[in-house]
């Protein structure tokens, strides 16, 4: 296979090369398009492999044929890819299990190709099994024909006996397939393994400067100030021996005087040197803490922008110790490192000059060890990236144990488990330990390293230097000035290499925080979207499918809700309920189909304005850390105490309320959390009420407390749904029964729908729910 | 005599019938021996008892006050004390006086560097020793006064951080950092 050509990421056939070498199936047909394209990755005997599926609107290319039975005859590699016609097949059956995909092609009742694959390909895999089924095709029942055929040339197309439109021959115009790339797939999670990305990470950072530009530039016009001011001691040296202190030694009269005229020119020089970059030091890390404190607002922006999905995976601690920590350590490299090396740049550029202008032979012998030193950089530059990498990652375990641990710590006390937790905090405290380990191990070497290249440039120069005294090409004021001038640029250049740690720390974490930057909302908001203002809320399901992940949880719903009609969602665990609800939120996108409120997409609605029309109770009634009252108005923080005790007292929470030690003043949330549930539940029920939502989601909101509080709940939720479309989901049958309908499903599809008395004269799914909830109910009743 | 209204408070949707027990127009306190105040609603219906409370001590002092029952039921509700008759109003802030407890912290002689930290203050109401559980427990509004709650729940109250004495002002922003 080793002929084949690269495959450019399009599955637009228009983008095709004609003449392609590869096989001959890969040439479509005239008027033929490619609806979808999925890659199969493993063979009959599950090794990897390389295969590539495609979806035509008259074919199913496979190449190679297919991951094949081992009992069937297995085609060799080399003969290239198998099509069937559509009209010849009848389904596609996909299964995963165990990590396993399977997806097989059935025709006449009978599997004639089967390919597996890994869970990587996954959705590519389910996209194409939905693409085949709502083919139009697919809709009209065709007559199952036997089975596939291999295709010899391109312009045989009309195998099937129902004639394409047109025929190929007279229409020779063949497009190509083109495989999408599987290697160029980008992994986030993966390391970065090369010191290149580490520039490009630090060139991102300066949009964030760019509001500071101005006390910027005046830090760094500091820095050249200062940076010259520096160099002029030495050179005040050269005359003091020349012309001072060497002919006094000789003997001749040379007044003292002078010896203070260029004392006091050194201190000077001293004082200026000082007061700049005072001054420059200052200007500048005022900058870089903005710099820092910019990037951290932004990246918090941005994560609370992101759809739940992306919470979903992520680990709070993580996603802490990146806005935290690597913000900190950017916000370091800014402030002590980048200045430094900027001025140090300079300083050795300039001292270079001056070396050369002194005495160029002599510049020459003393830069000699210099390309040993940028050769060394490159050599660590890499190593040290890829250790302040995993010292981050490593950083970011540690946080995520602490966030699991901390919020969780009823759970690893009731069960014991203190000694493991710790034993979980030191592994991954190791982890940093051992990360700094290798980090210090490069640098400890490296550091001296580059010291002993820089006294060696000392000693050539006093062994030069020494030389040409005797020969008498250098006076003995030009060689002190030049030692110390050596002895500047050599300590500069060491300081230079130190920042090279330190710009692999901030490109290592300034990843990490562009990693978040660039993870774009998979609930995106429309380019145009529709303001919806105050919607009706008549929502409508057409063909709703929900995929996550591999598992499929809803499989085609259908379902029209009227404005101020009360849903019960009814159905086992994992029917998909909260899915249900959870896309009426829109907090997720469906796989197909639409969700539509008063009759416009949900995704072409702006996002925020259609949920400020939505109130949601949650089994788990979140409050966050302050009072009573800031959290009813939580979703309007500028309603006044009228409306708080408004809705408090519609929640049945405002005498309670009044119970505690500061009314509506006391603190609850997360610390001093003294509310119980069902008095937390009140709460978040007020809070719901005070958005005044068109549309109400109830999601499990009384299965967390017992029976008594429930009936006080259950009378809030009684003056809450009245007037909105509410969507309840309740496990206990009994607190639905003020639902005008009720919705049953199974396994990802509505089985039933109608009122309580109605679905129990069916004695359907219902009847069975609720006869198994009475009967436990009673028996738990008569239980001793 | 004008007299709470609690239709006017219910949000549109809210069922009045299930509402808190609403008193008829004409409600009356009445002092007993041993401070307590019995409540007398319209119909005649004596409550025994009875606690008035400000439903928002910290954010609107001068705000709505709330008749409760000594079973936590609510009797009565005034938006505020001030279009309250002259006679009922002294009475209520009589009532109230007798129920709020929050000491007033004049200097802080010291706070300790142990966590949690033992702080010993002067209050308008004497001296007095106690623990800070966290220092979320200190909670600074933007009109310049703070509140502390102990370890046990005791509120204190420092009406202008800015006005303490530089010592007190010391320790406490010590303790912020």
């Amino acid at each position: 296979m080793a002929s084949r050509p690269p495959f450019p990421a399009s599955t637009d056939s228009s983008a095709g090369v004609p003449g392609t070498p590869w096989g001959s199936a890969f040439v479509l047909g005239t008027g033929e398009s490619v609806i979808a394209t999925a890659t199969f990755d493993l063979d009959a005997g599950m090794r990897f492999t390389e295969g590539f599926l495609c979806l035509t609107d008259r074919r199913i290319i496979a190449d190679p044929p297919a991951s094949l039975e081992p009992d069937r005859a297995s085609p060799a590699p080399s003969s290239g890819p198998v099509w069937w016609h559509l009209d010849d097949t009848s389904s596609l059956d996909l299964r995963i299990r165990g990590g396993v995909g399977r997806i097989e092609l059935l025709a006449a009742g009978r599997v004639v190709a089967r390919w597996l694959f890994s869970l990587a390909q996954a959705k590519g895999m389910h996209a194409l099994k939905d693409a085949f089924e709502q083919l139009p095709s697919r809709q009209r029942q065709r007559i199952p024909r036997p089975a596939a055929a291999h295709l010899s040339t391109g312009t045989d197309e009309t195998d099937g006996s129902e004639p394409d439109e047109g025929g190929d021959a007279t229409h020779p115009e063949p497009h190509a397939i083109h495989r999408r790339d599987q290697a160029g797939d980008d992994d986030a999670d993966d390391l970065p393994t090369t010191g290149t990305p580490s520039w490009r990470m630090l060139v991102r950072l300066a949009p964030f400067a760019r509001p500071y530009l101005g006390p910027a530039l005046v830090g760094l016009g500091l820095s050249l100030v200062g940076t010259v001011a520096a160099l002029v001691p030495p050179y005040l040296t050269m005359p003091l021996v020349d012309g001072v202190l060497i002919p006094r030694q000789a003997g001749e009269a040379v007044p003292f005087s002078l010896v203070w005229w260029y004392l006091g020119g050194l201190v000077i020089a001293a004082v200026v040197a000082w007061i700049l970059s005072w001054a420059q030091l200052w200007v500048l890390a005022w900058v870089s803490e903005r710099v820092a404190a910019e990037l951290r607002v932004k990246t918090y922006a941005h994560m609370q922008s992101l759809s739940l999905d992306f919470f979903a995976v992520k680990r709070t601690g993580d996603l802490i110790s990146r806005i935290s920590n690597d913000t900190d350590q950017i916000n370091n490299f800014l402030s002590i490192n980048l200045i430094g090396f900027l001025s140090d740049c300079l300083l050795v550029l300039l001292t270079a000059g001056v070396l050369v202008w002194l005495n160029p032979v002599l510049a020459l012998v003393t830069l000699v060890p210099f390309p040993l030193v940028v050769w060394l950089v490159y050599l660590v530059r890499g190593r040290l990236q890829r250790g302040f990498s995993r010292s981050n990652i490593a950083w970011a375990e540690v946080a995520s144990v602490l966030a699991d641990t901390i919020p969780g710590i009823r759970v690893v006390k009731a069960f014991a488990q203190e000694r493991r937790e710790i034993d979980r905090f030191r592994s991954a405290n190791d982890h940093v330990l051992q990360a700094n380990d290798r980090v210090n191990t490069v640098w400890a070497f490296f550091g001296p390293m580059v010291s002993l290249f820089s006294e060696a440039g000392l000693l050539v120069v006093w062994a030069a230097g020494a030389w040409m005294v005797f020969q008498g090409s250098v006076t003995v004021g030009g060689l002190t000035a030049f030692l110390a001038y050596i002895a500047r640029f050599y300590s500069r250049v060491e300081s230079m290499v130190r920042m090279v740690p330190a710009a692999q720390r901030a490109s290592a974490s300034a990843q990490r925080l562009f990693e978040i930057i660039d993870c774009r909302p998979t609930v995106a908001e429309d380019p145009r979207p529709v303001r919806p203002g105050r919607v009706r809320g008549r929502i409508e399901l057409s063909g709703v499918h929900f995929r996550y992940g591999t598992r499929e949880i809803l499989r085609g719903i259908d379902l029209v809700i009227e404005p101020g009609e009360m849903i019960g969602l009814v159905g086992s665990s994992g029917s998909g309920k909260s899915t249900l609800a959870n896309l009426v939120c829109r907090f997720f996108d469906p796989s197909s189909g639409t969700v539509s409120v008063d009759g416009t997409d949900l995704r072409r609605m702006a996002v925020t304005d259609y949920r400020r029309n939505l109130g949601c109770v949650l089994q788990e009634p979140l409050l966050f850390f302050g009072s009573v009252a800031e959290n009813i108005a939580y979703g309007c923080p500028d309603a006044g105490t009228e409306r708080v005790v408004a809705a408090a007292r519609a929640a049945g929470a405002h005498e309670f309320i009044l119970s505690l030690p500061n009314g509506y003043d006391s603190r609850v949330g997360e610390r001093g959390g003294s509310l119980s549930g069902g008095e937390r539940q009140r709460v978040s029920i007020a809070r719901a009420l005070l958005v005044d939502p068109a549309i109400l989601i109830l999601d499990e909101a009384t299965s967390a407390v017992d029976a008594e509080t429930e009936v006080v709940i259950q009378s809030a939720i009684d003056h809450l749904v009245k007037g909105r479309t509410t969507i309840a989901i309740a496990h206990r049958l009994s607190t639905l029964r003020r639902a005008d309908r009720l919705v049953v499903l199974d396994a990802g599809r509505i089985v039933e729908i109608g009122t309580h008395d109605e679905l129990l004269s069916r004695d359907g799914a219902y009847a069975r729910l609720y006869n198994a909830q009475s009967q436990a109910a009673a028996e738990a009743a008569a239980g001793p | 005599m004008p007299h709470p209204d609690p239709q006017a408070h219910r949000p549109p949707t809210a069922d009045s019938a299930s509402g808190p027990l609403a008193p008829a127009p004409g409600w009356r306190l009445v002092r007993r021996p041993h401070g307590h105040v019995d409540f007398v609603d319209g119909a005649g219906r004596v409550f025994t008892d009875v606690d008035v409370l400000r439903a928002f001590p910290v954010t609107a002092p001068q705000g709505p006050v709330a008749i409760v029952s000594a079973d936590g039921d609510e009797l009565a509700w005034l938006d505020s004390l001030d279009n309250v008759p002259e006679a009922l109003q002294s009475s209520l802030i009589a009532e109230l006086a007798t129920r709020e407890f929050l000491p007033l912290i004049e200097r802080i002689e010291a706070i300790s560097d142990d966590d949690p930290q033992a702080w010993s203050v002067v209050t308008d109401r004497g001296q007095r020793r106690f623990i800070l559980a966290s220092i979320d427990d200190i909670d600074r509004l933007p009109d310049g006064s703070a509140f502390v709650v102990d370890a046990t729940g005791v509120r204190y109250r420092i009406a202008a951080v800015a006005a303490l004495d530089p010592t007190s002002l010391r320790l406490l922003e010590k303790t912020m950092e």
